[in-house]
């Protein structure tokens, strides 16, 4: 199969509506919108990132590297309940999506293409109805990235380090202003709602969008392989020596997948009352790396081995869904390399597969 | 349930132990009112005097020391259709494992100076290192949510299993700060999840309390380690601590 990675020329939309925020107007906005939604963004924990409610507006750190989690929680929680059963009756009811308006304010655009990518896992037949629920009633303002977060981030190879879509708003630093693209009817009315916020854009802010995003292309790649060579990459690698290694470092922890925007397996979870009557079935994030996920009925297990288990993590995030939704569930958020907590680099393995 | 149903009869045994873990369940209060409509108490030393040597489950508190306690634990093990160890001490062995580290003589001269002769002491062992055990309530204390899981699933012909995954996993979950980056060392990547990560998630390390993971990539682990500086010597304390019993070469 060969896939074209998608227009990496693609520096500035035919019909965008732009607007300016002035900086010193961001906290106003956030304060607005608190009034009527509830308003979650990335803050500080310690010495890294989580996104988090805002309770005052100066917590959101629109300078940030990407947070412990992705903006998968807001969709698909750790643990979220899907039926209340009875025994004695036989009766099972679902339980409702608590209906909540959610405001992510400052997501990166990788963490944005991650929610593109779970749409996708989401929307094939059977629907998870509870992801879309949810995803309704939410609004994405974004934050584009001017320099790369850290050398483990392989957006620029992934093609998500620019604003392509997944968003209502993205603000992007013009100085003293941000740049306002506007990307949805609710974006607009967000816009027209708070109008004495924002002013017009004008051309010259324009023009410096696209100089800016020419300077981008020139961020470092860690992930050297080519766009268009990763599937093969991993698919004519399986025999290479690199897993070999990886096998050895790797312990299971779990980490790499736990914290991908894209990965969305979960395990379904029964908790019955004390009174052995009344009970919730629930679903909760699950991970290929741990030794159970392939272990079915009388104890046989399809991926025993890490080596086996790490080479579906690659390839399900270049291979498989490149066949089943024509599109990498690798945001380049470089979330795995981070928290590995062996090292395990997803860059330096893709890296070494291409070499001999 | 019908009334005429027979409630499962459940009796509480401990051995070498600070009995923490039974005074645990008194805190379960009125939510195990709702359990006793399906189960009977009939032995509990911390609650009730009267004694009976009918039961179908022995819950068993403690680690085995001493000659006459692994009599008395067979003997339970062969009256008990199903037996539960409750507990790091009975599951691991727990802090009493520490004296694997010692010789029974020097640990008697330490810890009863002056009466060494008059104690008696042996090799300290986990309950699975005597007799089979069906489930495991591991932690030091238990959890309570874990403990009713376990009698909940026997009631119900489900047995409750025991994640076989790393707490990093439950630690990830929760948005936590990897101790390791911190500078810190936590016992975290090689003990068996299951407690929440309650000790990572309030600002402590993980002991590893809940017991060595069955499917650990040694040697990756030690890689680990040895990035962060760390050596196994350096760790002896920190595997022993509730792991004495189980460590290579003291099994
Ligand atoms: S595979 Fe790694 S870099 Fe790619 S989206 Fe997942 S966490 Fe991010
Ligand atoms: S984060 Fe690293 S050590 Fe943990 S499961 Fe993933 S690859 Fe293995
Ligand atoms: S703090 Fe401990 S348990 Fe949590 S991720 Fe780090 S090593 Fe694992």
């Amino acid at each position: 199969m060969n896939i074209k990675s998608r227009d990496s020329k693609y520096l500035k939309g035919a019909c965008m509506k732009y607007n300016l925020l002035e900086k010193t107007k961001v906290s106003e906005l956030v304060n607005a919108l608190k009034k009527k939604y509830r308003v979650v963004g990335p803050k500080e924990k310690e010495n890294l990132f989580v996104y988090g409610d805002i309770e005052d507006a100066g917590e959101i750190r629109l300078e940030h590297k990407p947070p412990i989690l992705s903006l998968k929680k807001y969709y698909l929680p750790q643990e979220e309940q899907l039926l209340a059963f009875k025994f004695k009756e036989v009766k099972a009811v679902p339980v409702e999506v608590k209906k909540e308006n959610l405001v992510i304010f400052g997501a990166h655009t990788c963490d944005i293409t991650g929610i593109i990518c779970l749409d996708h896992a989401s929307s094939i037949e059977p629907r998870d109805s509870n992801f879309h629920k949810r995803k309704k009633n939410v609004l994405i303002i974004g934050i584009e990235c001017l320099r790369p977060c850290d050398e483990h981030a392989t957006c620029v190879t992934m093609d998500t380090h620019n604003p392509k879509g997944g968003f209502d708003l993205m603000l992007t630093d013009a100085g003293n202003n941000y740049i306002v693209q506007v990307n949805s009817t609710e974006g607009e009315n967000l816009i027209n709602e708070y109008k004495f916020l924002f002013k017009e854009s004008d051309a010259k802010s324009e023009d410096g969008l696209i100089k800016m995003r020419q300077e981008k292309e020139k961020w470092p790649r860690s992930l050297k392989v080519k766009t268009d060579d990763l599937k093969k990459t991993v698919d004519s690698g399986l025999k290479h020596k690199e897993w070999e290694s990886v096998k050895a470092r790797c312990v299971s922890c779990g980490n790499c997948t736990n914290v991908c925007p894209t990965c969305y397996c979960f395990d379904i979870k029964d908790d019955v009352d004390l009174n052995l009557n009344n009970g919730t079935r629930s679903r909760v994030w699950d991970s290929c790396q741990l030794k159970e996920f392939a272990e079915v009925a009388g104890g046989e297990n399809f991926r025993k081995d890490r080596k086996s288990r790490q080479q579906h993590r690659l390839l399900r995030k270049f291979s498989f869904s490149v066949e089943k939704y024509n599109r990498f569930f690798c945001t380049g958020c470089g979330r795995c390399t981070r928290a590995c907590m062996a090292k395990i680099s997803l860059y330096e393995t893709m890296n070494n597969l291409v070499k001999e | 349930m019908s009334e005429t149903k027979k409630k499962v009869r459940v009796a509480f045994f401990d051995f070498a132990d600070c009995e923490g873990c039974q005074l645990q369940l008194t805190y379960l209060n009125t939510a195990l009112l709702d359990i006793l409509n399906s189960i009977e108490i009939v032995n509990f030393r911390e609650v009730m005097h009267e004694r009976s040597e009918e039961y179908d489950v022995a819950v068993i508190e403690g680690s085995i020391t001493r000659p006459h306690d692994e009599e008395r634990l067979k003997d339970i093990r062969a009256k008990a259709k199903i037996l539960v160890a409750y507990g790091a001490c009975a599951c691991t062995g727990g802090v009493n494992g520490i004296m694997r580290n010692h010789t029974v003589k020097a640990a008697l001269e330490t810890v009863y100076p002056g009466r060494k002769d008059k104690m008696e002491t042996g090799l300290i062992r986990a309950v699975d290192q005597v007799v089979k055990v069906d489930a495991y309530v591991h932690g030091c204390p238990i959890n309570l949510n874990e403990f009713a899981a376990v009698l909940k699933g026997l009631l119900l012909g489900a047995l409750y299993k025991v994640p076989d995954y790393a707490v990093c996993v439950e630690c990830k979950l929760k948005e936590n700060v990897c101790l390791y980056e911190k500078g810190q060392i936590c016992m975290g990547p090689v003990t068996r999840a299951g407690c929440g990560a309650w000790c990572t998630s309030n600002g402590n390390t993980c002991y590893s309390c809940r017991g060595l993971l069955e499917d650990m990539n040694k040697q990756g682990q030690l890689d680990i380690l040895e990035k962060h500086g760390v050596t196994v010597e350096m760790l002896k304390d920190k595997f022993s601590l509730y792991n004495g019993c189980k460590l290579e070469g003291n099994k």
